[in-house]
Order: structure tokens, then sequence, then C-alpha cells
């Protein structure tokens, strides 16, 4: 039991060392400021909460159409639609809500802390076409941004390429890939399912790892499973895969009626994201062709070994959170 | 208006359309260190008009010499990132025109350099440039991922230049147009031409 | 992509498009605003323009080993006058010469003056020094001279190559009349400039 104990401990210690951000946020101040319509595009706002480190120490900064200066603020014709951000968002200052109450329609709320320093705010009436154009530009970035951040599903695609090569056989797996990915992450978007994040974590590691095992296993002559049907092993890790990019969405406080278009938006950008990384991956490889660059044979396993071992080391540092978290 | 850039080329031609370094550096910063280092190259025409002309010169003399690049190219960058941080940034402008007019120069004449010797004019140019984009870098910034970001951006750039010139030219027996010859040297000439005035300027100022 | 792209073209258009008004003024900011101008230069001024086209065009008239020496070296030789412009060293009537040189030029172009290869390198490399010193002379006043020299020598090797291309059309007899009536011309601009470089002088 004692033995039990001590493991647990060293569990929570290790998480505590890998997340120090973390732990330091609860004793900062929230600060809630409100914004009442007034007239059609014109404001109202005032702190309903004030932060403790002073109202004025907060640097907000509103659409570039939108005149700001405390407590009034005027958006013209557009109204309130773009992104709203606090640059001074830190250590002592984690989180203001911001609540917006339109002359007609119900009240929002958005949510800006450091782990979200920038929410867009789609108008106060029905969605304009200006609400749309924001919309689409953040949430198409924001899926770009997502898929060149995320190391853990690019080393995937690489190790896929890897496997397939070029051509027809690369398409359809990427395909299927695509495929795989928006149909879970939109499952998950529209809370169909709901996988919890940490033990989600740890397999988006070990389905890199097992890609890693299959270039291994083809190099020595075997036809393993993703050799054979490629299609099919992405697509199984593809919902696998979707499921974590739906936690990034989940963080938004979006309102339900725009999620559909949300959703859309972010996986095109995704997508684009991801098309830009398989192009320049076969430019180098085309590219290494060329100069007859290739790796030695002595050499023929790094690569595989190199994705290996990294997906292993995440593997293992997010299972010490998932342990450390019960 | 936001400036989202992300990905090599389309950073270039953007990049050159628009400008700013700044802005540049804004929209990196939000992506991370490793996208800021992957575009700090992009950010003056220093680094694009050297790493592509080191490319040209390389691909010129055929895949043989020029593949040892691939690896000596980044290992140069890394080598200088943190020289940069001990030199300040301390004007290399004289030596940034003087290296252009040389590579311009040798593109030109279609030297044949030996590898050992085209080995060791990218690694010192490398450690220039990877020197000079370490300079400018915040106390902030996570110096691994910036440094491997320059190394992923340099490798990318020298080995498809090289490719992409390889390709061009062709090979001298399956008798590609003279006028490919031409066009890489021509290439050189402007190259030199631009060291050249670049070198009076920072003589002249 | 394509929506990359689109944004790509769209943002360059929009850029040019801010740029252009500015490019007459030489003081704008920045990497595009001396790329620009200095793509601009070569070509807003007339006399310059003609000349270098004439100089395509004349090399490609002579055939090997003009046709390809010149491309090589003439920027190189140009950006030797480019040197004296930002060193401030004055040459002799740089107008004067530079109008001269497009009518000599023109002339050598209509009549399809055949000399040998070294006279005929040393006449061009004579002008380019001049046309160098020109464009050397605004450098140092742009707010990027790097962009700047990017932009002009490769606005100058662009229009000798547009100047060979057309120096090609040599190979049919049409072609040769159109090339001989570009080449008188060009001289009779290169007539005007001097003109008026005269008349500035006088």
């Amino acid at each position: 039991m004692t033995a039990m104990r001590y493991l647990r401990l060293a569990l929570v210690v290790l998480a505590t060392l890998m997340q120090p951000s973390m732990l330091g946020a609860h004793e900062a101040s929230l600060g809630v400021l409100e914004f009442r319509e007034v007239r059609p595009g014109a404001f109202i706002g005032r702190w309903t909460m004030e932060p403790s480190i002073g109202a004025g120490r907060i640097d907000l900064r509103v659409p570039p159409h939108c005149f700001l200066r405390l407590p009034e603020m005027n958006c013209g014709q557009k109204g309130l639609v773009g992104s709203i951000t606090i640059t001074n968002l830190g250590a002592n200052m984690s989180a203001v809500l911001i609540k917006v109450i339109p002359i007609a329609g119900e009240p929002r709320s958005y949510t800006i802390s450091t782990a979200n320093p920038v929410v867009s705010v789609l108008g106060t009436g029905a969605p304009t076409l200006e609400a749309w154009i924001e919309l689409a530009k953040t949430y198409v970035n924001y899926g770009i941004d997502h898929i060149l951040l995320g190391a853990d599903h690019l080393l995937f695609v690489l190790g896929l390429i890897w496997i397939v090569g070029g051509g027809w056989r690369l398409v359809k797996t990427i395909t299927a890939f695509t495929i795989g990915h928006s149909a879970s992450l939109a499952a998950a978007a529209f809370g169909l399912i709901g996988v919890p994040e940490r033990p989600l974590n740890a397999c988006i590691a070990l389905s890199i790892a097992f890609v890693g095992v299959e270039i291994v296993k083809q190099q020595r002559g075997t036809m393993g499973i993703t050799a054979r049907y490629p299609w099919a092993v992405a697509f199984t890790f593809g919902l696998v895969h979707g499921i974590g990019f739906a936690s990034a969405l989940a963080g938004l406080g979006l309102e339900r009626s725009l999620l559909p278009a949300a959703l859309l938006f972010f996986n095109i950008g995704v997508e684009i994201g991801q098309l830009a990384f398989v192009l320049l991956v076969l430019a180098l490889i085309w590219a290494h062709r060329r100069l007859d660059a290739v790796v030695p044979r002595w050499g023929e396993a790094l690569p595989a070994y190199a994705i290996g071992s990294v997906s292993m080391f995440w593997f293992f540092g997010r299972l010490v959170r998932v342990f450390a978290a019960i | 208006m936001k400036l989202k850039f992300r990905r090599g080329w389309i950073a270039a031609a953007l990049l050159l359309a628009q400008g700013g370094a700044a802005e540049a550096h804004i929209v990196a910063a939000r992506l991370g260190d490793f996208y800021m280092g992957a575009l700090h190259p992009f950010t003056d025409l220093q680094d694009v008009i050297l790493w592509t002309a080191t490319g040209v010169l390389a691909g010129s003399l055929g895949a043989s010499r020029g593949r040892w690049l691939i690896l000596v190219f980044p290992l140069g960058l890394l080598v200088g990132l943190p020289l940069g941080r001990i030199f300040g940034a301390a004007s290399a402008g004289l030596a940034d025109a003087a290296m252009m007019l040389a590579i311009g120069l040798m593109l030109a004449a279609a030297t044949r350099i030996p590898t050992s010797a085209l080995c060791a004019i990218s690694f010192g140019l490398a450690v220039m440039r990877g020197a000079a984009n370490g300079a400018d870098l915040g106390p902030d910034t996570d110096r691994v991922l910036f440094a491997a970001g320059l190394a992923c951006v340099g490798y990318t750039i020298i080995t498809l230049t090289m490719a992409l010139t390889v390709v061009f030219r062709g090979t001298e027996s399956d008798g590609s147009a003279p006028w490919r010859t031409i066009a890489v040297r021509a290439l050189g000439g402007w190259i030199a031409a631009i060291g050249l005035m670049m070198a009076s300027i920072v003589l002249a100022s | 992509m394509s929506l990359r792209m689109f944004r790509v073209i769209s943002t360059a258009i929009v850029a040019l498009a801010l740029t252009q008004p500015a490019a007459f003024a030489h003081d704008q900011i920045g990497v595009a605003g001396g790329l620009f101008s200095g793509l601009l230069h070569p070509v807003t001024g007339i006399d310059h323009l003609i000349a270098m086209v004439a100089v395509g065009i004349w090399g490609a008239q002579l055939g090997a080993p003009a046709i390809w020496v010149l491309p090589i070296t003439f920027p190189l030789v140009m950006a030797i006058g480019g040197v004296l412009g930002v060193l401030r060293i004055p040459l002799p009537m740089p107008e004067v010469v530079i109008a001269v040189s497009a009518l000599v030029l023109g002339v050598a172009v209509a009549t399809r003056l055949r000399l040998s290869f070294p006279v005929a390198a040393v006449i061009v490399a004579v002008f380019a020094v001049f046309h160098g010193h020109a464009h050397g002379a605004e450098l140092p006043g742009s707010a990027n001279p790097m962009a700047y020299g990017v932009g002009f020598v490769t606005a100058t090797g662009l229009l000798h190559l547009g100047g060979i291309a057309i120096g090609t059309l040599t190979r049919w007899p049409a072609g040769e009349r159109v090339i001989q009536g570009l080449g008188a011309g060009i001289a009779g601009l290169g007539c005007y400039f001097l003109a008026q470089g005269l008349g500035a002088i006088a």
C-alpha cells in the first residue's frame, strides 16, 4: 500500500514539474466588464467586478473600427464585430469576463483568459455579413494555427507519407485521414461523443509510435497493416486525432447556433495547414531524390526510431498526467 | 489588417509584397518561437538573396558536390546563432556584401570550385547569417525552438534551391539548351552587382 | 491553398497599388518600398528604358559571344557605375551621355551595325557605367538601399531579356524590318532627350 502511495506522490510531483504555470493561476484575480448597448452600435461599459490590480491597468483592445474610452464605446454602423483582447494578462490577472447586453436579443458573455486571450465577438443581433467574415477569418486561422502547432498531428502525417510514398495512394490515405478527423471533430463538438482529454492525448502519442513500428516493419520486408490498408489505418487514427482537435474548440465558449459554421471554418483551416505541410514534405522528398541525397543504408531505420522515440516520450509524459489526475 | 503568413514560399512572397519586418515579428510571435525562427530570415533581403545564391551555386556544381550542404548549412546556422548573442547586433553589412559579390562572381564565371571549398564557403556564410539572425533576440524567446525553426528553414531553402537548380540546368549529357547555363550565370552576375553596390553603400556611410 | 494564393495575390496588388504613387517620391519605408521604387526606377525613366532594351536587341543582332556575355557582365559593369554614383564621384555630363547612348544604340540597331566584339563591348560598357551612375546616385537616399538595389538590378536584367527576346525576331525577314523600325524610333527618342539635355546646359 505504501509503495502505491509513493508512486502516486511521485506522479503528482512529476506532473507538477511538467505544468509549472498552471499552479500559480488560482491566486490571480478575475474581472467582469459589462457593455450595455444604448443606441445601435453605441455601448456604455462598466466594471461590475473590478479586478484587484485596478481597472485602469487592464490593456483592453477592441476591434479597430470601435472607439473606446470607458465608460463609452462606439462601434458605428458595423456594430460590435471583431476580436477583443487583453494584452497584459499574466501572473496577477488571470481572466476577464465580458458581458455584452444588446438592445434586442440575448446577453452574451465572453471569457478572456491567458489560455484564450482573444475572443471573437460576432455582433449583437442576427449574424450580419461582417459577422460571417469575422467568423470565417477567425476560425480558418485558428485551424491553421492549431495544426501547425500540433507537432503530434504533423508527425503522424509525416509517418504516413513515409510509409505510403507519393502518388495516388497518398492522396487516398490523406483523404481518409481527413474524413476520419472531420467526422470525429464534428461528433465531439456537438457533444455526441465525449472522451476525457488526457487519456486521448496519450492515445494520440501511441498512434504515432504505431506508425513508427510500421515503418520499421516495412523496412524489414514485412507487409504491415499500414502498408496494406493505409487508408483504413489513416481513417481509424483520424478519428482519434479529430477528437483531439475538438478539445481546442471546446474552450472558446461559442454559441450553439454558430457552432456548425465555426466547425466548418476550423476544419478548412486544419486542412489548409495539413495540405501545406504535405506539399512541403513532398517537395523536400523530391529534392532529396534529385540531389541523390538519400539516407545511407546503415541509417535507414533512424527516422523510424526517431519518430518512435519522440512519440513514446510524449506517451509517457501524458500517461503521467492521466494518473496524476485520478 | 492582420497578416498571417505560414509557409516558406508564401511567406516569402507576401513578405516581399508587404515588407515590414515588424509585422512579421508580431505574427510569428503568436505562432510560437519555432515559427519565429522559421520566418525571421524572411524579414530582410540579405538572407533571402544569400541563401538562394548559395543554393544556386551548389546546384550549378552538380548534385554530387552540392548535397553536403544539406547538412553543412543548417549546422552553420546553429553554430552562428549563439555567436550573435556574444557579438551583439554588430553590423555585418560589409561581410554580407562581400559574400554576395564573391558568390555572384563564382556563379557568373562558372568556377568549378571543389567540394571542400564549397562547404567551407557555405558554412562560413551560415555562421554569419546565423549570428545576424540571433543578434536581436529578446530575452523571452525560447532559443532552442528559435534555433530549430531557423535550422529547418535553412535546410528547406538550401535543399529546394539546389534541387531546382540541378533540374533547371539539366545534365551536360542530355543536351539541354545552353541558354539554361547562361541564365544561371546571368543570375550570378546580378547577385554580384547587388553585392558590389551594397559594399559601396557600407563604405560610403 | 487557393484561399492563401488569393490572399497573396490580392495583398500583392494592394501593396503595389499603395506604393505606386509613392514610388516617384523615393522616400517610402521598408523592403517593399525600396523594392518597388528600385523596380520602377529604370522603367519610369524613358531614356534608361529604351537604352536598356536597345542593348538587348543589339546583343541579339551581334550573336555569339555578345548575346551571352551581355546579360552576365552588364549588371556588373553597371554596378561599377553605381559605386561611383554612391561615392558621389561625378561623371561629365551624365544626362547628355545617357541621351547619346540611346541615340547611338538606336542607330546601331537600325543600321544593323556590325562591330568587332571588343569595340562593341567597350561602347556598351561606357554607357553601362553612366546608367549605373544615375541609379547609384539615388541609392543612399532610399529607405532600404538593399531592396532598391535588388529591384533596380532585376528590372534592368528583365529589360535586357526583353530586348534579347525582341532581337531574336531577326531570324525572320519581317521581324528584321520591325526591329530596324524600333531602332530608328529609339534613335529618334535619343535625339529628343539629347536636345533636352543640351538645352538644359545652354
